[in-house]
Protein backbone atom coordinates (compact mmCIF):
# COMPACT_ATOMS: atom_id res chain seq x y z
CA UNK A 1 0.00 0.00 0.00
CA UNK A 2 2.69 2.37 0.66
CA UNK A 3 4.54 1.21 -2.08
CA UNK A 4 1.92 2.06 -4.20
CA UNK A 5 1.17 5.51 -2.90
CA UNK A 6 4.87 6.26 -3.20
CA UNK A 7 4.90 5.31 -6.56
CA UNK A 8 1.90 7.28 -7.51
CA UNK A 9 3.28 10.14 -5.58
CA UNK A 10 6.43 9.81 -7.56
CA UNK A 11 4.24 9.77 -10.97
CA UNK A 12 2.64 12.79 -9.76
CA UNK A 13 5.26 14.69 -9.88
CA UNK A 14 6.71 13.78 -12.43
CA UNK A 15 7.06 16.16 -15.64
CA UNK A 16 5.72 13.42 -18.12
CA UNK A 17 2.44 13.39 -15.84
CA UNK A 18 2.26 17.02 -15.23
CA UNK A 19 2.64 18.45 -18.87
CA UNK A 20 0.08 15.55 -19.87
CA UNK A 21 -2.04 16.78 -17.73
CA UNK A 22 -1.50 20.22 -18.94
CA UNK A 23 -1.69 19.11 -22.46
CA UNK A 24 -4.91 17.19 -22.01
CA UNK A 25 -6.39 19.97 -20.59
CA UNK A 26 -5.57 22.74 -22.82
CA UNK A 27 -6.87 20.73 -26.02
CA UNK A 28 -10.28 20.42 -24.18
CA UNK A 29 -10.19 24.21 -23.58
CA UNK A 30 -9.34 24.88 -27.38
CA UNK A 31 -12.10 22.49 -28.69
CA UNK A 32 -14.53 24.30 -26.56
CA UNK A 33 -13.68 27.39 -27.58
CA UNK A 34 -14.00 26.08 -31.17
CA UNK A 35 -17.31 24.61 -30.89
CA UNK A 36 -18.15 28.13 -28.85
CA UNK A 37 -16.40 29.98 -31.57
CA UNK A 38 -18.41 28.20 -34.31
CA UNK A 39 -21.93 28.54 -32.83
CA UNK A 40 -21.08 32.43 -32.55
CA UNK A 41 -20.07 33.02 -36.07
CA UNK A 42 -23.20 31.12 -36.83
CA UNK A 43 -25.36 33.29 -34.54
CA UNK A 44 -23.93 36.57 -36.19
CA UNK A 45 -24.51 34.95 -40.21
CA UNK A 46 -27.95 34.31 -38.92
CA UNK A 47 -29.75 36.66 -36.88
CA UNK A 48 -32.81 35.59 -37.01
CA UNK A 49 -31.76 32.01 -35.20
CA UNK A 50 -30.94 34.04 -32.08
CA UNK A 51 -34.48 35.82 -32.46
CA UNK A 52 -36.18 32.62 -31.43
CA UNK A 53 -35.68 30.37 -28.24
CA UNK A 54 -33.88 27.60 -29.67
CA UNK A 55 -34.22 23.57 -28.34
CA UNK A 56 -31.52 22.61 -28.69
CA UNK A 57 -28.59 24.78 -28.91
CA UNK A 58 -26.39 25.14 -26.40
CA UNK A 59 -27.31 28.78 -25.88
CA UNK A 60 -30.57 28.59 -25.63
CA UNK A 61 -33.11 31.58 -26.22
CA UNK A 62 -29.44 33.53 -27.10
CA UNK A 63 -29.03 34.32 -23.53
CA UNK A 64 -25.59 33.66 -22.95
CA UNK A 65 -24.75 34.19 -26.60
CA UNK A 66 -25.83 37.41 -27.07
CA UNK A 67 -24.56 38.77 -23.94
CA UNK A 68 -22.64 41.45 -23.56
CA UNK A 69 -20.24 39.45 -21.30
CA UNK A 70 -19.75 36.96 -24.31
CA UNK A 71 -18.30 39.66 -26.19
CA UNK A 72 -15.92 42.07 -23.09
CA UNK A 73 -13.88 42.47 -25.47
CA UNK A 74 -15.83 43.55 -28.41
CA UNK A 75 -15.68 39.85 -29.93
CA UNK A 76 -16.50 36.30 -28.88
CA UNK A 77 -14.25 35.78 -25.66
CA UNK A 78 -13.99 32.02 -27.53
CA UNK A 79 -11.52 33.73 -29.96
CA UNK A 80 -9.48 34.38 -26.86
CA UNK A 81 -9.25 30.83 -26.08
CA UNK A 82 -8.48 30.08 -29.69
CA UNK A 83 -5.38 31.94 -29.44
CA UNK A 84 -4.00 31.47 -26.27
CA UNK A 85 -4.84 27.55 -25.73
CA UNK A 86 -2.11 26.80 -28.83
CA UNK A 87 0.50 28.36 -26.61
CA UNK A 88 -0.26 26.47 -23.61
CA UNK A 89 -0.43 23.64 -25.88
CA UNK A 90 2.92 24.08 -27.65
CA UNK A 91 4.48 24.51 -24.08
CA UNK A 92 3.30 21.39 -22.52
CA UNK A 93 4.47 19.40 -25.69
CA UNK A 94 7.45 21.12 -25.65
CA UNK A 95 8.10 19.97 -22.23
CA UNK A 96 7.09 16.39 -22.72
CA UNK A 97 10.06 16.81 -25.23
CA UNK A 98 12.63 18.14 -22.37
CA UNK A 99 12.58 21.44 -23.41
CA UNK A 100 12.94 23.83 -20.37
CA UNK A 101 11.70 27.15 -20.76
CA UNK A 102 13.43 30.51 -19.21
CA UNK A 103 12.32 31.37 -15.98
CA UNK A 104 11.13 34.85 -17.45
CA UNK A 105 9.25 33.01 -19.89
CA UNK A 106 7.58 31.17 -17.52
CA UNK A 107 6.82 33.67 -15.04
CA UNK A 108 4.89 35.56 -18.08
CA UNK A 109 3.18 32.22 -19.08
CA UNK A 110 1.99 32.14 -15.29
CA UNK A 111 0.38 35.93 -15.07
CA UNK A 112 -1.28 35.58 -18.34
CA UNK A 113 -3.05 32.58 -17.64
CA UNK A 114 -3.86 33.75 -14.07
CA UNK A 115 -5.36 36.46 -16.43
CA UNK A 116 -7.32 33.99 -18.11
CA UNK A 117 -8.17 32.07 -14.73
CA UNK A 118 -9.88 34.98 -13.24
CA UNK A 119 -11.98 35.69 -16.36
CA UNK A 120 -13.00 32.43 -16.81
CA UNK A 121 -14.62 32.74 -13.48
CA UNK A 122 -16.06 35.51 -13.70
CA UNK A 123 -17.69 34.41 -17.31
CA UNK A 124 -19.31 31.88 -14.74
CA UNK A 125 -20.29 33.54 -12.21
CA UNK A 126 -22.20 35.63 -14.85
CA UNK A 127 -23.33 32.84 -16.40
CA UNK A 128 -24.56 31.32 -12.99
CA UNK A 129 -26.41 34.32 -11.15
CA UNK A 130 -26.87 37.27 -13.54
CA UNK A 131 -27.17 35.52 -17.02
CA UNK A 132 -29.32 32.52 -15.03
CA UNK A 133 -28.18 30.12 -18.27
CA UNK A 134 -25.91 27.33 -18.08
CA UNK A 135 -23.57 26.52 -20.98
CA UNK A 136 -21.94 23.42 -20.68
CA UNK A 137 -18.88 23.89 -23.23
CA UNK A 138 -18.41 27.28 -20.73
CA UNK A 139 -18.34 24.97 -18.01
CA UNK A 140 -15.59 22.90 -19.75
CA UNK A 141 -13.57 25.77 -20.18
CA UNK A 142 -13.48 26.94 -16.82
CA UNK A 143 -12.61 23.18 -15.79
CA UNK A 144 -9.88 22.62 -18.38
CA UNK A 145 -8.63 26.25 -17.24
CA UNK A 146 -8.60 25.52 -13.51
CA UNK A 147 -6.69 22.25 -14.38
CA UNK A 148 -3.81 24.67 -16.69
CA UNK A 149 -3.61 26.61 -14.13
CA UNK A 150 -2.75 24.02 -11.42
CA UNK A 151 -0.38 21.99 -13.38
CA UNK A 152 1.57 24.94 -14.42
CA UNK A 153 1.51 26.77 -11.13
CA UNK A 154 3.03 23.63 -9.93
CA UNK A 155 5.71 23.36 -11.90
CA UNK A 156 6.50 27.11 -11.44
CA UNK A 157 7.10 26.44 -7.99
CA UNK A 158 9.30 23.47 -8.25
CA UNK A 159 11.48 25.45 -10.34
CA UNK A 160 11.40 28.05 -8.87
CA UNK A 161 10.15 30.64 -11.50
CA UNK A 162 8.31 32.86 -9.84
CA UNK A 163 10.55 35.02 -8.02
CA UNK A 164 9.17 34.33 -4.91
CA UNK A 165 10.94 35.49 -1.58
CA UNK A 166 13.14 32.84 0.25
CA UNK A 167 10.61 31.91 2.80
CA UNK A 168 7.35 32.17 0.97
CA UNK A 169 9.29 29.95 -1.96
CA UNK A 170 10.22 26.63 0.35
CA UNK A 171 6.94 27.09 1.93
CA UNK A 172 5.61 26.99 -1.50
CA UNK A 173 7.92 23.88 -3.10
CA UNK A 174 6.84 22.34 0.49
CA UNK A 175 2.71 22.45 0.22
CA UNK A 176 3.20 21.23 -3.09
CA UNK A 177 5.71 18.31 -2.57
CA UNK A 178 3.19 17.20 0.38
CA UNK A 179 0.51 17.02 -2.81
CA UNK A 180 -1.46 19.59 -0.58
CA UNK A 181 -1.69 21.19 -3.82
CA UNK A 182 -3.34 18.48 -5.41
CA UNK A 183 -6.01 17.95 -2.51
CA UNK A 184 -6.69 21.75 -3.01
CA UNK A 185 -7.87 21.18 -6.53
CA UNK A 186 -9.74 18.24 -5.56
CA UNK A 187 -11.76 19.96 -3.04
CA UNK A 188 -11.93 23.10 -5.29
CA UNK A 189 -13.39 20.97 -8.34
CA UNK A 190 -15.92 19.17 -5.77
CA UNK A 191 -16.95 22.38 -4.40
CA UNK A 192 -17.66 23.47 -7.94
CA UNK A 193 -19.67 20.48 -8.92
CA UNK A 194 -21.77 20.96 -5.64
CA UNK A 195 -22.46 24.44 -6.89
CA UNK A 196 -23.28 23.02 -10.25
CA UNK A 197 -25.62 20.73 -8.81
CA UNK A 198 -27.25 23.00 -6.35
CA UNK A 199 -28.59 25.35 -8.65
CA UNK A 200 -29.07 23.40 -11.72
CA UNK A 201 -29.75 19.78 -10.46
CA UNK A 202 -33.14 20.08 -11.70
CA UNK A 203 -32.28 21.06 -15.13
CA UNK A 204 -29.62 18.02 -15.34
CA UNK A 205 -31.61 15.18 -13.78
CA UNK A 206 -34.71 15.83 -15.15
CA UNK B 1 36.70 16.94 13.96
CA UNK B 2 36.64 17.02 18.01
CA UNK B 3 34.36 14.56 20.03
CA UNK B 4 32.44 17.95 21.65
CA UNK B 5 32.03 19.10 17.54
CA UNK B 6 30.56 15.21 16.53
CA UNK B 7 28.08 15.67 20.05
CA UNK B 8 27.09 18.90 18.48
CA UNK B 9 26.45 17.29 14.76
CA UNK B 10 24.57 14.76 16.30
CA UNK B 11 22.31 16.99 18.93
CA UNK B 12 21.83 19.11 15.33
CA UNK B 13 20.80 16.06 13.51
CA UNK B 14 18.16 14.91 16.55
CA UNK B 15 16.53 18.29 16.28
CA UNK B 16 16.44 18.30 12.83
CA UNK B 17 14.68 14.66 13.15
CA UNK B 18 11.88 15.83 15.50
CA UNK B 19 11.20 18.96 13.40
CA UNK B 20 11.10 17.00 10.41
CA UNK B 21 8.70 14.45 12.17
CA UNK B 22 6.62 17.65 13.67
CA UNK B 23 6.01 18.81 10.04
CA UNK B 24 5.57 15.10 9.04
CA UNK B 25 2.80 14.82 11.78
CA UNK B 26 0.89 18.46 10.87
CA UNK B 27 1.23 17.22 7.12
CA UNK B 28 -0.78 13.87 8.07
CA UNK B 29 -3.37 15.66 9.79
CA UNK B 30 -3.72 18.40 6.82
CA UNK B 31 -4.26 15.89 4.32
CA UNK B 32 -6.54 13.57 6.71
CA UNK B 33 -8.42 17.00 7.17
CA UNK B 34 -8.54 17.52 3.25
CA UNK B 35 -10.05 13.86 2.64
CA UNK B 36 -12.83 14.23 5.59
CA UNK B 37 -13.66 17.51 3.43
CA UNK B 38 -13.44 15.91 -0.21
CA UNK B 39 -15.91 12.86 1.57
CA UNK B 40 -18.27 14.95 2.95
CA UNK B 41 -18.14 17.29 -0.55
CA UNK B 42 -19.53 13.58 -2.17
CA UNK B 43 -21.84 13.01 0.27
CA UNK B 44 -22.88 16.07 -0.05
CA UNK B 45 -23.16 16.24 -4.47
CA UNK B 46 -24.24 12.79 -4.49
CA UNK B 47 -27.05 14.16 -1.57
CA UNK B 48 -28.41 16.99 -3.96
CA UNK B 49 -28.29 14.94 -7.21
CA UNK B 50 -30.73 12.17 -5.48
CA UNK B 51 -32.79 15.09 -4.44
CA UNK B 52 -32.96 17.07 -7.59
CA UNK B 53 -35.22 15.10 -10.00
CA UNK B 54 -37.83 14.38 -7.48
CA UNK B 55 -38.43 18.26 -6.28
CA UNK B 56 -39.32 18.92 -9.91
CA UNK B 57 -42.20 15.78 -9.93
CA UNK B 58 -42.16 15.67 -13.83
CA UNK B 59 -45.01 13.95 -15.47
CA UNK B 60 -43.53 9.96 -16.09
CA UNK B 61 -43.79 8.20 -19.49
CA UNK B 62 -46.52 6.61 -17.64
CA UNK B 63 -48.67 9.77 -16.96
CA UNK B 64 -47.74 11.02 -20.35
CA UNK B 65 -49.57 7.85 -21.89
CA UNK B 66 -53.01 8.38 -19.53
CA UNK B 67 -52.55 12.04 -20.06
CA UNK B 68 -55.90 13.81 -19.69
CA UNK B 69 -56.97 16.24 -23.00
CA UNK B 70 -58.41 19.58 -22.38
CA UNK B 71 -61.71 20.15 -24.12
CA UNK B 72 -60.59 22.12 -27.66
CA UNK B 73 -57.67 20.43 -28.28
CA UNK B 74 -56.28 17.66 -31.00
CA UNK B 75 -54.55 14.93 -30.13
CA UNK B 76 -50.93 16.59 -31.68
CA UNK B 77 -50.77 18.95 -28.66
CA UNK B 78 -52.80 21.76 -29.87
CA UNK B 79 -55.18 23.99 -28.07
CA UNK B 80 -57.95 24.97 -30.96
CA UNK B 81 -59.27 28.43 -31.07
CA UNK B 82 -61.90 29.74 -33.81
CA UNK B 83 -64.45 28.40 -35.97
CA UNK B 84 -63.09 24.70 -37.75
CA UNK B 85 -64.64 26.27 -40.90
CA UNK B 86 -61.96 29.27 -41.07
CA UNK B 87 -60.23 28.91 -44.04
CA UNK B 88 -56.70 29.73 -42.56
CA UNK B 89 -55.08 27.43 -40.11
CA UNK B 90 -52.41 29.55 -38.00
CA UNK B 91 -50.16 26.97 -35.77
CA UNK B 92 -48.54 28.85 -32.98
CA UNK B 93 -45.95 27.02 -31.32
CA UNK B 94 -44.87 28.54 -27.67
CA UNK B 95 -43.07 28.61 -24.49
CA UNK B 96 -44.87 31.35 -21.95
CA UNK B 97 -41.22 31.90 -20.83
CA UNK B 98 -39.76 32.74 -24.24
CA UNK B 99 -38.90 36.47 -24.56
CA UNK B 100 -39.75 36.32 -28.24
CA UNK B 101 -42.68 34.80 -27.94
CA UNK B 102 -43.71 37.54 -25.45
CA UNK B 103 -42.63 40.05 -28.63
CA UNK B 104 -44.60 38.28 -31.24
CA UNK B 105 -47.78 38.34 -29.10
CA UNK B 106 -47.07 42.19 -28.10
CA UNK B 107 -46.62 42.86 -32.22
CA UNK B 108 -49.70 40.60 -33.03
CA UNK B 109 -52.15 39.81 -30.27
CA UNK B 110 -55.02 41.94 -31.69
CA UNK B 111 -54.87 40.91 -35.04
CA UNK B 112 -54.51 37.52 -34.07
CA UNK B 113 -57.75 38.22 -31.69
CA UNK B 114 -59.40 40.34 -34.30
CA UNK B 115 -58.97 37.60 -37.56
CA UNK B 116 -60.42 35.13 -34.94
CA UNK B 117 -63.06 36.99 -34.04
CA UNK B 118 -64.28 37.47 -37.98
CA UNK B 119 -63.84 33.69 -38.67
CA UNK B 120 -60.94 34.41 -41.02
CA UNK B 121 -58.40 32.39 -39.22
CA UNK B 122 -58.54 28.98 -36.96
CA UNK B 123 -55.56 28.90 -34.34
CA UNK B 124 -53.89 25.98 -33.23
CA UNK B 125 -52.06 27.10 -30.15
CA UNK B 126 -49.02 24.47 -28.94
CA UNK B 127 -47.81 25.57 -25.33
CA UNK B 128 -44.38 23.86 -24.68
CA UNK B 129 -42.82 23.40 -21.75
CA UNK B 130 -38.91 23.15 -22.52
CA UNK B 131 -37.73 26.10 -21.05
CA UNK B 132 -38.73 24.94 -18.02
CA UNK B 133 -34.87 24.95 -16.97
CA UNK B 134 -35.23 28.59 -17.18
CA UNK B 135 -37.41 29.31 -14.34
CA UNK B 136 -35.22 28.32 -11.47
CA UNK B 137 -36.79 24.65 -10.66
CA UNK B 138 -40.44 26.57 -10.24
CA UNK B 139 -41.37 25.10 -13.79
CA UNK B 140 -42.95 27.95 -14.78
CA UNK B 141 -43.63 27.14 -18.91
CA UNK B 142 -45.63 23.67 -17.36
CA UNK B 143 -47.61 25.76 -14.95
CA UNK B 144 -48.39 28.30 -17.35
CA UNK B 145 -49.02 25.65 -20.16
CA UNK B 146 -51.62 23.53 -17.71
CA UNK B 147 -53.42 26.96 -17.01
CA UNK B 148 -54.02 27.75 -20.36
CA UNK B 149 -55.29 24.23 -21.13
CA UNK B 150 -57.57 24.18 -17.79
CA UNK B 151 -58.86 27.49 -19.39
CA UNK B 152 -59.02 25.72 -22.57
CA UNK B 153 -61.35 22.79 -21.12
CA UNK B 154 -63.61 24.80 -18.83
CA UNK B 155 -63.68 28.66 -19.96
CA UNK B 156 -62.40 28.94 -23.38
CA UNK B 157 -63.98 31.98 -24.21
CA UNK B 158 -61.53 33.77 -22.31
CA UNK B 159 -58.57 32.13 -23.69
CA UNK B 160 -56.76 34.59 -25.84
CA UNK B 161 -57.09 37.53 -23.34
CA UNK B 162 -55.13 35.25 -20.59
CA UNK B 163 -53.13 34.10 -22.94
CA UNK B 164 -52.22 37.99 -24.13
CA UNK B 165 -52.37 38.81 -20.12
CA UNK B 166 -49.61 36.05 -19.33
CA UNK B 167 -47.41 37.30 -22.20
CA UNK B 168 -48.07 40.99 -20.51
CA UNK B 169 -46.74 40.11 -17.65
CA UNK B 170 -44.34 37.63 -18.81
CA UNK B 171 -41.44 37.09 -15.78
CA UNK B 172 -37.65 37.41 -16.84
CA UNK B 173 -35.45 34.48 -18.11
CA UNK B 174 -33.83 33.32 -15.63
CA UNK B 175 -36.35 34.17 -12.74
CA UNK B 176 -38.54 32.31 -10.68
CA UNK B 177 -41.34 33.17 -13.01
CA UNK B 178 -44.85 33.79 -11.74
CA UNK B 179 -46.04 32.40 -9.31
CA UNK B 180 -49.55 30.00 -8.73
CA UNK B 181 -51.85 32.64 -7.15
CA UNK B 182 -50.60 35.55 -9.98
CA UNK B 183 -51.29 33.39 -12.51
CA UNK B 184 -54.72 32.73 -11.29
CA UNK B 185 -55.16 36.44 -10.80
CA UNK B 186 -54.66 37.11 -14.27
CA UNK B 187 -56.89 34.68 -15.82
CA UNK B 188 -59.27 36.13 -13.83
CA UNK B 189 -58.58 39.63 -14.51
CA UNK B 190 -58.79 38.02 -18.04
CA UNK B 191 -62.76 37.22 -17.70
CA UNK B 192 -61.94 33.62 -16.53
CA UNK B 193 -64.13 32.19 -13.51
CA UNK B 194 -62.48 31.90 -10.01
CA UNK B 195 -63.47 28.09 -9.70
CA UNK B 196 -61.47 27.66 -12.96
CA UNK B 197 -58.69 29.65 -12.06
CA UNK B 198 -58.04 28.31 -8.61
CA UNK B 199 -57.95 24.34 -10.63
CA UNK B 200 -54.65 25.71 -11.88
CA UNK B 201 -53.06 23.81 -9.26
CA UNK B 202 -54.40 20.34 -9.40
CA UNK B 203 -51.91 20.00 -12.55
CA UNK B 204 -54.34 18.27 -14.14
CA UNK B 205 -53.23 18.99 -18.04
CA UNK B 206 -49.32 18.68 -17.34
CA UNK B 207 -49.01 15.52 -18.59
CA UNK B 208 -50.52 16.70 -21.73
CA UNK B 209 -48.40 19.59 -21.96
CA UNK B 210 -45.38 16.96 -21.46
CA UNK B 211 -46.72 15.21 -24.19
CA UNK B 212 -47.66 18.40 -26.41
CA UNK B 213 -43.84 19.47 -26.07
CA UNK B 214 -42.68 16.04 -26.65
CA UNK B 215 -44.58 15.83 -29.95
CA UNK B 216 -43.67 19.46 -31.01
CA UNK B 217 -39.85 18.49 -30.57
CA UNK B 218 -40.48 15.19 -33.11
CA UNK B 219 -42.44 16.79 -35.80
CA UNK B 220 -38.74 19.18 -36.14
CA UNK B 221 -39.88 22.27 -34.31
CA UNK B 222 -36.65 23.50 -33.34
CA UNK B 223 -37.56 26.96 -31.48
CA UNK B 224 -39.92 28.48 -30.06
CA UNK B 225 -41.89 31.24 -31.42
CA UNK B 226 -42.32 29.14 -34.67
CA UNK B 227 -45.86 30.23 -36.35
CA UNK B 228 -47.17 28.46 -39.48
CA UNK B 229 -49.66 29.55 -41.89
CA UNK B 230 -51.73 27.29 -43.70
CA UNK B 231 -48.37 24.93 -43.04
CA UNK B 232 -46.00 27.52 -44.13
CA UNK B 233 -43.45 28.94 -41.54
CA UNK B 234 -43.94 32.54 -41.27
CA UNK B 235 -40.52 34.67 -40.90
CA UNK B 236 -41.41 38.28 -40.43
CA UNK B 237 -42.36 37.46 -36.57
CA UNK B 238 -42.21 40.78 -35.03
CA UNK B 239 -42.74 43.81 -37.64
CA UNK B 240 -46.33 45.58 -36.67
CA UNK B 241 -49.01 44.76 -39.51
CA UNK B 242 -46.94 41.23 -40.85
CA UNK B 243 -48.78 38.92 -39.52
CA UNK B 244 -51.94 40.15 -40.51
CA UNK B 245 -50.58 41.05 -44.19
CA UNK B 246 -49.56 37.41 -44.37
CA UNK B 247 -52.75 35.70 -43.35
CA UNK B 248 -54.78 38.27 -45.65
CA UNK B 249 -52.15 37.09 -48.71
CA UNK B 250 -53.23 33.61 -48.41
CA UNK B 251 -55.39 32.22 -50.96
CA UNK B 252 -54.84 35.10 -53.24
Amino acid sequence: MAEMLATLNRIRHANGWIFATMLVSSVLSLIASFVLAVDALRLAADPSAELSCNINAVLSCGAVGSSWQSHLLGFPNAFLGLMAEPVVITIAVASLGGVRFPRWFMFAAQIVYAVGLVFAYWLLFQSMFVIGALCPWCLLVTVSTTLVFSTLTHVNIRDGNLYLPRRIQSAAVRFVQSNLDLMAIVIWMLALTLAIVAKYGDTLVA
Amino acid sequence: MGKQARVRAREIRHAQAIAARRTANRTRWVLAAGGFVIAGLLVAIVAVVATSGSKNDAPTANDRAAAVMPANASTGGAILIGRPEAAVKVEIYLDYMCPFCGRFEQANSADIDSLVKAGQIRVELHPLAFLDRMSNGTRYSTRTANAIATVADRAPTSLLAFNTALFGAQPAEGSTGLTDDQIAALAVQAGVPAQVASAFTDRTFEPWVAAATDAALKAGITGTPTVKINGVVLRDLYAAGAFKRAVEAVGD
